[in-house]
């Protein structure tokens, strides 16, 4: 366990030195002109827009990989849970009436920790509400039903949210003022950045250490190896898939206050999209296994911004399928595979 | 459980499909009447309108749609127009809060469905009127826009939006179209503001990617550099911060963006801003202008944040200061209780041109469909002149308004108690029209 974790840990580090380079090569490619310095310092910028979209990206990927692997259902309503999760952070903030940035500091972050609470847990109830009611029912029926009941939740919840909300953008708070920066290697990068980032990586490690060393985490990875032993053995399997979803549904909703702190702009539609690309993260990265959805979460927000960085701005879309396409066609089970014995 | 379940679900849906039915059946659908008394003894013509009117667009359409509606209730006040009573047949273009060009069509087919529409005033946006002008010209309905700037609806490559009708043109605009409106904030970043190397960004729409290649021409002609260009489509989780960091090495000194508020205008700036270069002047065309208020739903200073607005400058492509001085503002605020927007008094220009064009063909039009086409006729004939709020103007035989007028405005965030709002620069003529 300890040395699965470090092990994972060293991988992560190299990972991040690794791409930082890339980045910093893929700028030079895209400006040739610069000088080495301007280019470093570009490709940092660069680098902590790709970290910070990357973590939105692979919180929302780890409910699709968790429910994935516990159920074999691709819920496509968690693209909207997410949106819901910034919808219920924007609500909090507004109605606690804080509208801009916070300047003390014990109280930003009082309200944030707040925030989180608040949002993840009643992210939570719901997409264990979403699972008794609409996906439970239907859990023996054929594999298609439950697909178009998720597909059905994803448009009752954007409906729900037009309607009660807003049908356009509506401004969300962004309380942690962009005045908050720190420079490295000549790039001025707002503290807000890393802090989404950070958040991020806290979440997973402790979703890592939930799934991989606690009595519940067992349970998950015996009901996605094997359902009816895991039940034979003493495993309450209701119980267990709808932690499940609350787990991975409060990540969604961490993710969504994120996306609103960072973005300023939330709108009923964004879960689609954002959904979509979480979605794409989790097969990149072997769907069902949650160190992949973080990777392809991560590896998604990296292209991304490297279509911007070398001057490919308008084929971003194009360049993030094509890598998916060229994954798949040499690794069918995404990068790091499906990990069948431990997928939870 | 599971019983009560399941028909509690089956309740639940029966409810939502009967609240909705009801929603339907509310009063308040696409048509509404010019109020105010008197009208014709012959009875009614409508002036149909399509414009983006709910979600974030409300900023752009409703203070349009209100100087339709004023120019109508005062036509009516004074007996209307040829004898006929007016109306106005409305039509929204905006799909969840954003303007739409598939809605916007099937708007248009609407409207020239109805007999009694003679004219038309809309679309606000350059890629709605693309979709909509192949319906009205088919129709050989009239149509003005207050605000479409896009260069080929009426000039090089117009015949393609007249497929069935090549020789009979029926669109005309007031607005000042990009190939003035982005060569005049090149002019203004350049000699006003004193800069030299710009960032170009559009939002890839036919509106926001033409006006920025026509700034880009003027701005490289004038002897500016051209840091970068880059085109992002709007989308619901689409990130500006990337593209201006890619720029920040090039020292750009001031960014123009090509689209409007709502197709990421307001969050280009807020990113900017985000990005560490919230220094560096941000400036764009009447898609970025709205002049709303900061808190104003959908508004440019709404979506940016006020604390981002600084140093923000922007076009319209109408005149700013009317000949008949504060009347028409006036006027306006009496019947809306808010300032004009930046095509108020435009849309209040069609508006008359329709009425007048109306008014001297009734007496030779036998039936609707006959008026219809005198209207169109009569606004093609490049002789007539028009005395509107505008001043007196005349079109060109593309249906160009001959009298352009750019007007230069800026964001000031101290404004309407710190909420921000838009302070007007300057204005410029280009007399002749092309």
């Amino acid at each position: 366990m300890t040395f699965r974790i470090l092990r994972l840990a060293l991988i992560a580090a190299g990972a991040l030195v690794i791409s930082w380079l890339l980045m910093i090569g893929l700028t030079w490619l895209g400006t040739r002109s610069e000088s080495f310095s301007n280019v470093v310092a570009t490709g940092t910028a660069q680098y902590f827009s790709a970290l910070t979209i990357g973590a939105i990206y692979a919180l929302i990927a780890l409910g699709y990989t968790m429910v994935y692997g516990i159920i074999e259902l691709i819920n496509f309503a968690h693209g909207d849970v997410f949106m819901v999760g910034a919808f219920v952070a924007y609500l909090i903030f507004t109605s606690l009436g804080f509208g801009g940035a916070i300047k003390s500091i014990p109280l930003l972050i009082g309200i944030l920790l707040l925030g989180f609470l608040v949002t993840m847990v009643v992210l939570g109830v719901l997409g264990a509400a979403i699972e008794r009611f609409a996906y439970r029912p239907l859990r023996n029926a054929p594999r298609l039903a439950p697909l178009i009941t998720a597909i059905g939740v994803s448009f009752i919840l954007q409906n729900v949210v037009q309607v009660l909300i807003s049908n356009s953008p509506v401004p969300s708070p962004q309380l942690v003022s962009l005045e908050y920066r720190f420079t490295l290697l000549g790039a001025s990068v707002p503290l807000l950045n890393l802090l989404i980032f950070l958040v991020a990586v806290v979440l997973m490690i402790a979703l890592q250490v939930f799934v991989g060393g606690t009595r519940l985490g067992r349970a998950m990875r015996s009901t996605a190896q094997d359902r009816e032993a895991a039940q034979l053995m003493g495993v309450n399997i209701n119980a267990t898939i709808a932690i499940t979803f609350f787990i991975g549904s409060a990540l969604a909703g961490a993710a969504g206050l994120i996306y609103g702190l960072y973005k300023g702009n939330i709108v009923f539609n964004l879960g689609f999209d954002a959904g979509l690309k979480a979605f794409t993260a989790a097969v990149l990265g072997g769907i069902g296994n949650t160190v992949g959805a973080a990777l392809g979460g991560f590896a998604i927000g990296f292209i991304e911004v490297a279509a911007v960085t070398t001057g490919l701005s308008r084929w971003q879309e194009a360049l993030v399928f094509s890598v998916l396409i060229l994954v798949l066609v040499f690794r069918p089970a995404g990068i790091l595979g499906q990990q069948i014995g431990e997928r939870a | 459980m599971q019983k009560f379940l399941r028909s509690s679900a089956v309740g639940l849906t029966l409810l939502l499909v009967l609240a909705a039915c009801q929603g339907n059946n509310a009063p308040g659908g696409g048509s509404t009447s010019g109020s105010g008394a008197g009208g014709g003894s012959k009875g009614t013509v409508k002036i149909g309108v399509d414009l983006p009117l709910s979600g974030n667009e409300v900023a752009n359409g409703q203070p349009t749609f209100n100087g339709i509606k004023l120019a109508v209730d005062e036509a009516n006040k004074n007996g209307g127009a040829g004898g006929y009573k007016i109306e106005i047949n409305k039509q929204d273009d905006a799909v969840n809060g954003v303007h739409n060009p598939d809605q916007g069509a099937t708007n248009a087919k609407t409207l020239v469905a109805d007999p009694a529409v003679v004219g038309m005033v809309g679309p606000f946006n350059s890629n709605v009127a693309r979709s909509i002008i192949p319906v009205t010209n088919e129709a050989g309905l009239a149509e003005c826009s207050p605000s479409n700037t896009a260069v080929d609806l009426t000039k090089t490559g117009s015949d393609k939006l007249r497929p069935q009708n090549p020789d009979k043109r029926n669109y005309f605009r007031l607005a000042a179209p990009d190939d003035i409106q982005g060569p005049a904030m090149a002019a203004f970043d350049y000699n006003d503001l004193g800069k030299k190397n710009a960032y170009i960004l559009d939002d890839t729409e036919a509106f926001g990617k033409g006006v920025a290649d026509e700034f880009q021409k003027a701005f490289v002609k004038l002897g500016g550099k051209v840091a970068k260009r880059d085109g992002q489509k709007y989308s619901a989780s689409v990130d500006y911060t990337s593209l201006f960091n890619s720029v920040k090495s090039l020292n750009p000194d001031v960014v123009y963006f090509g689209g409007t508020q709502v197709t990421g205008g307001g969050l280009a700036r807020k990113q900017m801003v985000q990005a560490g270069m919230g220094a560096i002047p941000f400036t764009g065309p009447d898609g970025i202008a709205d002049l709303g208020t900061g808190g104003s739903q959908g508004a440019f200073i709404t979506l940016a944040g006020v604390d981002n607005s600084h140093d923000v400058y922007g076009t319209v492509a109408g005149v700013h200061d009317l000949p008949s001085g504060s009347d028409f503002s006036s006027r306006y605020k009496a019947a809306f209780q808010n300032d004009p927007g930046a095509y108020s008094a435009i849309a209040y220009a069609c508006t008359q041109v329709l009425l007048k064009a109306i008014s001297d063909s009734a007496a030779s039009a036998s039936d609707m469909k006959s008026l219809r086409e005198a209207v169109r006729a009569y606004v093609f004939d490049a002789s007539k002149t028009y005395d509107t709020a505008l001043g007196k103007i005349s079109f060109t035989s593309t249906g160009d308004i001959k009298q352009a007028f750019i007007s230069f405005y800026k964001v000031d965030p101290s404004l309407n108690g710190g909420k921000g709002g838009w302070t007007f620069v300057k204005q410029q003529a280009f007399e002749g029209g092309q």
